[in-house]
């Protein structure tokens, strides 16, 4: 926090700092900048990842419904826009909203494709993204939608000399936050445990007498009030555009595959390595940073398809 | 009785598919004299998408797994007719030729590393794949004009008209679709078949998998490569998008829509979907709502397409496991 003070010393005085240190501080706000853009995977993919894990089903049409969390958001936004906390206020609410809207996808498509073959199941939330980003533009409108951001998080600030957007600083915390709360409810509640043991074997917690149908539906929503909070982060990061979603859910797929199916911890690992592979190759070879990401996911499930730390169990 | 009473049913329907197939052939043939260029521009379109779509249902339907990046091969067909044409001005028929070894090459090598993996990681990989195609197409402005694309990709004089280029479409996709019906019908194809239902038996039956998987692979490849390579003269200009995930999806969807189960269902699909395309659009612009409830619906209630719902109707039973009709 040091760097803070630094941050209203004189200009001559940061350029000193920038000079002596140029590489370190360069590549420290990268890493940054990397590490938020993982956080915002972290807080896609986590949930892709909870629901394929449990249900078996590798929802395509994650990121669509992403996009609607942040046009929810910035509906929120717009009408609360009097209030100076609106942004803080419209993101949990597009969370809970998102959550209600992934409730009824649930009980009315999710539900009736489960015992259907995976190919099935992929073309029906392709299918969906269809439809959803149709939905958006009808709602929306063609036209991008914009957050002007609280004071608070409007202006750079300098770690260590380098500039960074202080909103970024607000998407990691919310991405550790969720970690950690996430790692604690699967792992210290009851509610946890049963999650985790849908994920090894959906028979075995049946055959316990635990009605799994619920359990579906609740880890759905789960998952997708993750995407709204994730829409809901992403919001005011640039304008929001149709379309966002395409490049996105495909970056969320890498995530999961470098990370390992259903593994929370392989989310987290994956979500920053893809992350700060973009940020450091936009250093080294700007146009090659989507390229490498490839790169690294076709090597991963050349040689280990389930990841680093999913395990083999189902193909 | 029964079996008797079955086999008539069988032979009549077989026949009447056969009719049928002579049917549209000689409608296809007379098209261009009843519609206006609008819609020649359509049946041309449905025939370049039908055969990126059967093409796709090698891989999808005879070998039992979903190809997400097929789109890769159709672009590099699309991208090796539109440079060799635009910036070396070789010949379109042998621009056509080298599509397809293109497209092939590039599917041995993709196809190397994905006939490994099944199921969902074998999605995922042809899918990262495709990505990564066309990610390097996209950025490499000196070679491919990035995401300007190529333009300016002219067919040769005499296939200039809308009316010579379906005639020239229409032959060249139909020796293509025999030629993989051929395939499809061959102890190859039959291979194919086994390796589907039942990798591991095959495999003990002393038949080397990873290789017959490689070389469908690299048929299915070709041939899109094939149809991406009519794209570039008929659309006058190509773009890195032919190569995105989303293009991907319309084969699938195609072959969702008329079903896996039959060598034509991937074409039928793609006269359903191009004609509802052109004409939803021609009124409304939400077609991918209308087209997305549709592919929801059938996957719900008939996830055997039209075809399955045409062969259910006329064989009266659901024992239709053959997957031998044309």
């Amino acid at each position: 926090m040091e760097t803070g003070g630094r941050n209203s010393g004189s200009k001559s005085e940061r350029e000193e700092i920038t000079g002596e240190s140029m590489d370190f501080s360069l590549i420290f706000s990268q890493f940054l900048s990397g590490l938020s853009r993982g956080a915002m995977l972290f807080l896609i993919a986590s949930g892709l990842s909870l629901i394929f894990g449990v249900m078996n089903i590798l929802n395509f049409a994650h990121a669509a419904l992403w996009l609607v969390g942040a046009y929810l958001a910035y509906t929120f936004w717009n009408l609360l826009q009097p209030y100076g906390f609106s942004l803080w206020v419209s993101i949990p609410l597009a969370a809970v909203a998102l959550s209600a809207i992934g409730w009824a996808i649930e009980r009315v498509l999710i539900r009736r494709i489960y015992n259907r073959t995976l190919s099935e199941q992929l073309v029906f939330t392709f299918a969906m993204i269809l439809v959803i980003d149709n939905l958006i533009k009808i709602i929306w409108g063609v036209q991008d939608k914009a957050i002007v951001r609280p004071s608070i998080v409007a202006s750079p600030v300098f770690i260590f000399g380098a500039p960074l957007d202080s909103y970024f600083i607000f998407v990691i915390f919310t991405g550790a936050v969720v970690a950690i709360g996430l790692w604690w409810f699967l792992s210290k509640t009851k509610y946890g445990h049963i999650i985790k043991a849908a994920v090894f074997s959906r028979e075995m917690v049946s055959a316990l007498g635990i009605p799994v149908p619920k359990i579906y539906t609740w880890v759905f929503v789960l998952g997708i009030f993750l995407a709204g909070l994730a829409g809901g982060v992403q919001a005011p990061i640039g304008s929001i555009t149709l379309g966002m979603d395409n490049a996105v859910i495909i970056q969320a797929f890498i995530v999961v595959v470098i990370g390992g199916f259903g593994s929370l911890l392989g989310t987290l690992v994956g979500s920053i390595i893809v992350g700060e592979i973009y940020a450091f190759s936009i250093l080294f070879w700007p146009d090659g940073a989507m390229i490498l990401i490839f790169v690294v996911a076709a090597i991963m499930l050349i040689i280990r398809p389930w990841g680093l730390f999913g395990t083999p169990m189902r193909t | 009785m029964q079996w008797s009473h079955n086999m008539r049913f069988f032979q009549s329907y077989a026949m009447k598919k056969q009719l049928w197939i002579i049917v549209v052939i000689i409608i296809a043939a007379i098209l261009p004299t009843i519609i206006g260029a609008f819609w020649i521009n359509v049946a041309v379109e449905i025939l370049i998408m039908g055969l990126f779509a059967v093409s796709f249902n090698m891989i999808f339907g005879y070998m039992g797994q979903l190809s997400f990046g097929h789109a890769a091969f159709y672009g590099v067909g699309a991208y090796t007719v539109g440079l060799l044409m635009a910036k070396l001005s070789i010949p379109f028929s042998l621009s056509l030729i080298a599509a397809m070894l293109s497209a092939g090459a590039f599917a041995l090598i993709i196809g190397y590393f994905c006939i490994r993996l099944t199921g969902i990681y074998f999605a995922i990989l042809t899918l990262s794949f495709g990505q990564l195609i066309y990610y390097i197409v996209f950025e490499w402005y000196s070679f491919t004009g990035g995401d300007n694309g190529l333009q300016g990709i002219a067919a040769p004089h005499l296939l200039s008209s809308v009316t010579a280029y379906y005639y020239f479409t229409l032959v060249i996709v139909i020796a293509a679709l025999i030629v993989m019906w051929y395939i499809s019908r061959s102890p190859f194809g039959y291979t194919m078949r086994a390796i589907r239902d039942n990798a591991n038996r095959t495999r003990f039956l002393g038949i080397n998998v990873k290789r017959y998987m490689l070389i469908n692979f690299v048929i299915a490849g070709a041939f899109a490569g094939l149809a991406g390579g009519l794209w570039g003269p008929f659309n006058q200009s190509i773009s890195p998008d032919l190569l995105n995930w989303t293009e991907s999806g319309i084969p699938v969807f195609m072959t969702v829509i008329g079903g896996s189960a039959s060598f034509l269902g991937p074409m039928v699909g793609s006269i359903i979907y191009t004609f509802l395309n052109a004409f939803v659009t021609g009124f409304t612009q939400y077609w991918p709502l209308i087209i997305g409830i549709v592919i929801m619906l059938i996957i719900l209630f008939s996830p055997g397409g039209i075809q399955g719902l045409i062969d259910k109707w006329y064989k009266h039973s659901d024992s239709s496991d053959e997957n031998i009709e044309l």
